[in-house]
């Protein structure tokens, strides 16, 4: 069920990503028939399975958008309204650009050795009618369900979507599948999520949502948002180093780890081009993971985290040199790949950016 | 008595000197003001900083790796530390709870961090943050009663947010430091920073140490100073060197644009010349970092001489034309508050020339106090005659410099000379009456001379010779022997009195003998125009022209009437040996009434002095001590019951017992009401005397 307007107004932060949202909304392009019957995007590629290496195969629909960037100004981060089509996308278009994607890619997928996970991401919430129908997201499952190969199924959602008849419908169709559902938490702390961010979640509803999924069998993926807007580095280690450990004392099963980027239109853009905010470092990513994980928690929890533009400047990036911004991707990937924390060791690669690092990290 | 902060003396506008005593500290105390030196592992490794900042007083550090006892009471055991936490508050509070031995017995004071938000987007979101902040800042404060805290204050540009903060600090004793780490991100805001400033002054305890972080590079050094600050927190210089920027004091440059470099610490003089090239040197970076910290170090240590023992002041206006928001920030500080200011500047200088650097100076605070004084103060003799209006001289007092030795030849050959209120003109004092030409600024200011006066230096000179005429009966005729621009003087005066004033005729320069003919002439025709109602003798006591002098001094400092009850015909004077004292006395009595001092020009009276004008019922230099006697030779504000409310610092004052019967003590404020007002503890009178 959608929040109403008088169920947020906690902070005086909507006002400004709302102008700003307004401005992109008015420039954005127009999609074609032909747009709306395709995905926006769609992909494969290696990826940390529960037990184990596999792929994903990741589909990116284009819907109507999130209502919360529509209705309410939306997260202070977010850029991903630019793909959303603003007025509806009938179910059929949507079923359109799920077929369009999974016929491109099926015959490598039931070809391939290694098993699927398979994430459908809409930038808003698969459990939202408005977004995508009920009678959708049964196709999908029907989809999903005929592929053995696929042996994971990640979606991503709001939580005043989720309730015990969405679950049951996805286990319904989805008996041997494992099912996992991502939430946008971002950090445990309600302060930063919902005055940095406007999110306007708790996190005791939250915790609500994740005992609810846990009884029914149903994973949920909390993904954390690595250097929100108004944090530091340091800032931004302690944060998110918070936030992990107190989600493994909470027994969830997946935490994504996303470095903020900066996406067009978004409140988090404004602030980069005044110079108030500069994208994450590598350093402060790798550190954050050593103070907040142990062995014993990565055999129990799968760690995540697939940034968006990695290495260049609206991305995560240390300084601008291409080899050390290679290096780091390369660590970081076979981190999230193996699950080791050794992976993360840089005393083997030296850049003199990590002088400019430790004492630029207490500014910005 | 435990305190944290001492002011031992204040300087000119806020600046003062002090000192910190941690009461756990192994190490005595730590003076202020004084400059932070960041400490973090790289600036360890390096042997040179090591050598050069190895006894530095104070330092930073963000790292809890450093809280450790064999660090911080070991190896660094005479230097105080400030832990600036740059992360979460949440992880502040977590680290103060594991380290909480080590901050409440080691050298180190933590500061509340205010990290996050690390911007603002609108004022009703500071508004909200801060509010936010303040609520755990408080919790924290409560839990570690005995650990004293340093807060970040921070103000997101809405210095009118700065609010917000008072509860806190009022109610949380300890609280001993007032961090701002965005005060001076933007300097063309310097209105909202000086409001500031007085709001701190007028709020919030006195005794609280003002620390200011943050975007400062070292020409900001001598404005901090001068606005109070006592602790300078250089971290930002590191960041600046990892930009390239090389600190020269009056400006950052680009490290690609320097050729020469202009310093002779190891990194200049050493390899930095060879790297300056080098854009990825890492080497490069460490040696720009090293060679900014040796800037500000010296640069504070320049300001700190200057403050100790030279005329701070004009070192300010000097310094202030490296940034042109300092010129425009001193200039409305002079012009807008000084009513703020005199409670807490020094207002007397000794044994310094006190240079004037132009327009800078003309609203120094110590020259507004003495143009105001002068005009409110100074009240005509009733027995004078004649008016005579003199140029003023280099050297100081005037009297004794070659041109108005010249004048007194004429001036003194008159019996009624004593009859006669000579009156100097001058730049940027205004108008001096002759019996005020020993008393600070006057005996120690210069300026330089071209015989040309702006509009401002006549305005100046003019509204105070108004206010000096107006005093005076219009039927006496005023002789001006003057020329140049200082008739432009007369002119201005002129427009609102309708007065009597005769022109000598000037040949060539004002001491020629054409010249002292003309004032001859016309002191002999005006000498008689005039009769007053009261009549002087040649041989009343009032004629010695010192006399005259400590009657308009005491009036000067203590108000008008004053000084003719104090002189009475049974005064004399007595010079010491090295003439740079006169000590009153009665001549029947032989009681020492009081001491001028020439350096300052200041009499300060003796408990017997004292007496004879303390009880009288428009005295107001006086505080009431809670007790009957007092032992050594200063007064704590822990004894005080009564102050008066108009006290300034470098004030003669005297002490009363607790029942007001008798004067038990006479010394000079070390700080004013003001400050007194705002504070519990610290040194307010220092005694010469006591009963």
């Amino acid at each position: 069920m959608k929040q109403d307007n008088n169920a947020k107004n906690y902070n005086s932060l909507d006002k400004e990503i709302d102008k700003i949202r307004k401005i992109s909304i008015r420039r954005k392009k127009q999609f074609s028939e032909n747009e709306l019957n395709k995905p926006v995007s769609f992909w494969t590629k290696k990826e940390r399975l529960i037990d184990g290496i596999g792929k994903e195969f990741t589909i990116i629909l284009r819907t109507k958008g999130c209502y919360w960037a529509l209705e309410h100004a939306g997260c202070s981060m977010c850029g991903y309204i630019q793909d959303a089509n603003i007025k509806n996308v009938d179910s059929q278009q949507i079923i359109n650009q799920f077929n369009y994607a999974f016929e491109n890619k099926i015959e490598e997928i039931l070809n391939d050795t290694d098993d699927y996970i398979l994430k459908i991401f809409n930038s808003g919430s698969f459990f939202d009618n408005s977004e995508i129908s009920e009678d959708v997201r049964i196709y999908i499952y029907k989809k999903v369900a005929e592929i053995s190969k696929i042996k994971e199924f990640i979606v991503e959602s709001r939580i005043e979507f989720i309730d015990k008849k969405q679950l049951k419908e996805m286990l319904k169709y989805l008996k041997n599948t494992y099912i996992e559902i991502g939430i946008g938490l971002e950090t445990v702390d309600d302060h930063i999520r919902n005055n940095y961010i406007n999110k306007n979640l708790f996190f005791l509803d939250f915790i609500e949502t994740l005992k609810l999924c846990q009884k029914m069998g149903i994973g949920i993926k909390a993904y954390l948002l690595f250097k929100p807007p108004f944090l530091n580095e340091q800032a931004a280690i302690d944060d998110c180093t918070n936030s992990i450990k107190t989600l493994i004392s909470y027994n969830i099963n997946s935490i994504s780890v996303n470095p903020c980027n900066i996406q067009k239109g978004s409140l988090v853009e404004y602030l980069w081009y005044q110079k108030r905010y500069r994208p994450p470092w590598f350093y402060s990513l790798f550190e954050c993971f050593k103070r907040s994980l142990t062995k014993s928690d990565l055999s129990k929890i799968r760690i995540l985290c697939d940034p968006s533009g990695i290495g260049t400047k609206r991305g995560i990036h240390n300084c601008l040199k291409g080899e050390c911004n290679k290096n780091m991707k390369q660590k970081l990937k076979q981190f999230i790949l193996n699950q080791n924390l050794d992976e993360l060791n840089i005393a083997d690669f030296e850049c003199n950016c990590w002088r400019k690092y430790q004492i630029q990290k207490s500014y910005i | 008595m435990v305190y944290f902060f001492e002011l031992i003396k204040n300087g000119m506008g806020f600046s003062r000197i002090g000192k910190i005593k941690l009461s756990k500290s192994f190490k005595n105390s730590m003076n202020t003001p004084n400059i932070i030196i960041p400490f973090n592992q790289f600036l360890a490794n390096n042997a040179e900083f090591i050598d050069s900042f190895g006894c530095q007083e104070i330092f930073l550090i963000t790292e809890t790796k450093y809280l450790k006892d064999e660090f911080l009471n070991k190896r660094f055991i005479d230097s105080i530390f400030i832990f600036a936490y740059d992360g979460t508050l949440n992880r502040f509070q977590e680290i103060l709870e594991e380290k909480k031995q080590i901050f409440q017995s080691s050298n180190i004071i933590p500061i509340i961090p205010f990290n996050i938000p690390t911007t603002s987007i609108n004022k009703e979101f500071s508004n909200q943050e801060i509010q936010k902040h303040l609520e755990k800042a408080e919790k924290i404060l409560f839990d570690y009663p005995d650990i004293d805290f340093g807060i970040s204050i921070k103000l997101f540009e809405y210095s009118e947010l700065f609010n917000l903060y008072i509860p806190i600090i009022r109610h949380n004793s300890n609280i001993k430091i007032l961090n701002f780490p965005d005060l001076f991100h933007n300097l063309a805001r310097y209105r909202k920073i000086i409001e500031l400033i007085i709001e701190i002054r007028g709020n919030l305890d006195n005794n609280l140490v003002l620390m200011v972080s943050g975007k400062l590079v070292s020409n900001y050094l001598p404005i901090l100073i001068y606005l109070g600050f006592d602790l300078i927190d250089s971290s930002y210089l590191l960041s600046i060197s990892l930009e390239n920027y090389y600190d020269s004091i009056e400006s950052l440059l680009p490290i690609y644009k320097m050729k020469f470099l202009p310093c002779n610490c190891s990194s200049c003089n050493g390899k930095l010349g060879a790297l300056l090239g080098d854009k990825h040197s890492i080497e490069k970076i460490d040696l720009l970092c090293y060679h900014n910290l040796i800037t500000i170090n010296n640069y504070m240590k320049k300001t700190l001489q200057y403050l100790h023992t030279e005329d701070i002041r004009a070192f300010i206006e000097k310094t202030s034309f490296n940034d042109l928001n300092f010129i425009s920030l001193l200039k409305i500080l002079d012009k807008n508050y000084f009513k703020y200011i005199k409670g807490y500047t020094k207002l007397i200088q000794k044994n310094k020339i006190i240079n004037c650097l132009g327009p800078s100076s003309y609203y120094r605070p110590d020259f507004v106090h003495f143009r105001n004084k002068v005009i409110n103060n100074f009240e005509p003799e009733n027995w004078t005659k004649l008016i005579i209006i003199f140029p003023c001289s280099a050297k100081k007092p005037y009297s004794q410099s070659k041109s108005h030795r010249i004048f007194q030849k004429i001036t003194r050959k008159y019996p009624e000379f004593p009859t006669i209120q000579e009156i100097i003109l001058t730049s940027p004092l205004g108008a001096i009456p002759r019996q005020l030409e020993d008393i600070y600024p006057v005996n120690s200011y210069d300026i330089s001379v071209t015989g040309e006066w702006n509009e401002e230096e006549i305005e100046i000179a003019s509204d105070m010779l108004y206010n000096l005429l107006i005093k005076y009966d219009k039927g006496i005729p005023i002789i001006c022997h003057l020329d140049g621009g200082y008739l432009e003087i007369i002119e201005e005066a002129k427009k609102n009195l309708n007065y009597n004033f005769i022109y000598t005729n000037i040949k060539d320069h004002p001491t020629s003998v054409e010249s002292m003919n003309s004032l001859n002439i016309l002191i002999q025709k005006y000498i008689s125009e005039f009769i007053p109602k009261t009549k002087n003798s040649e041989d009343s006591y009032l004629s010695n022209s010192w006399i005259r002098k400590f009657i308009k001094i005491i009036d000067y400092q203590f108000g008008k009437g004053f000084g003719i009850k104090l002189i009475s015909k049974n005064l004399k004077y007595r010079r010491n040996k090295k003439y740079t004292k006169m000590e009153l006395f009665n001549s029947e009595t032989k009681e020492k009434l009081g001491i001028f001092e020439s350096s300052t020009g200041k009499i300060n009276l003796t408990i017997k002095g004292a007496e004879k004008i303390a009880f009288m019922d428009n005295f107001s230099n006086y505080i009431i001590f809670d007790g009957n006697q007092i032992k050594g030779n200063t007064l704590f504000r822990v004894g005080i019951i009564y102050f008066s409310p108009n006290l300034l610092p470098d004030d003669n004052v005297c002490v009363f017992d607790k029942e007001k019967k008798k004067v038990i003590a006479v010394g000079n404020m070390i700080i004013g009401s003001e400050y007194i007002k705002n504070t519990t503890s610290g040194r307010v009178v220092k005694f010469y005397e006591t009963r």
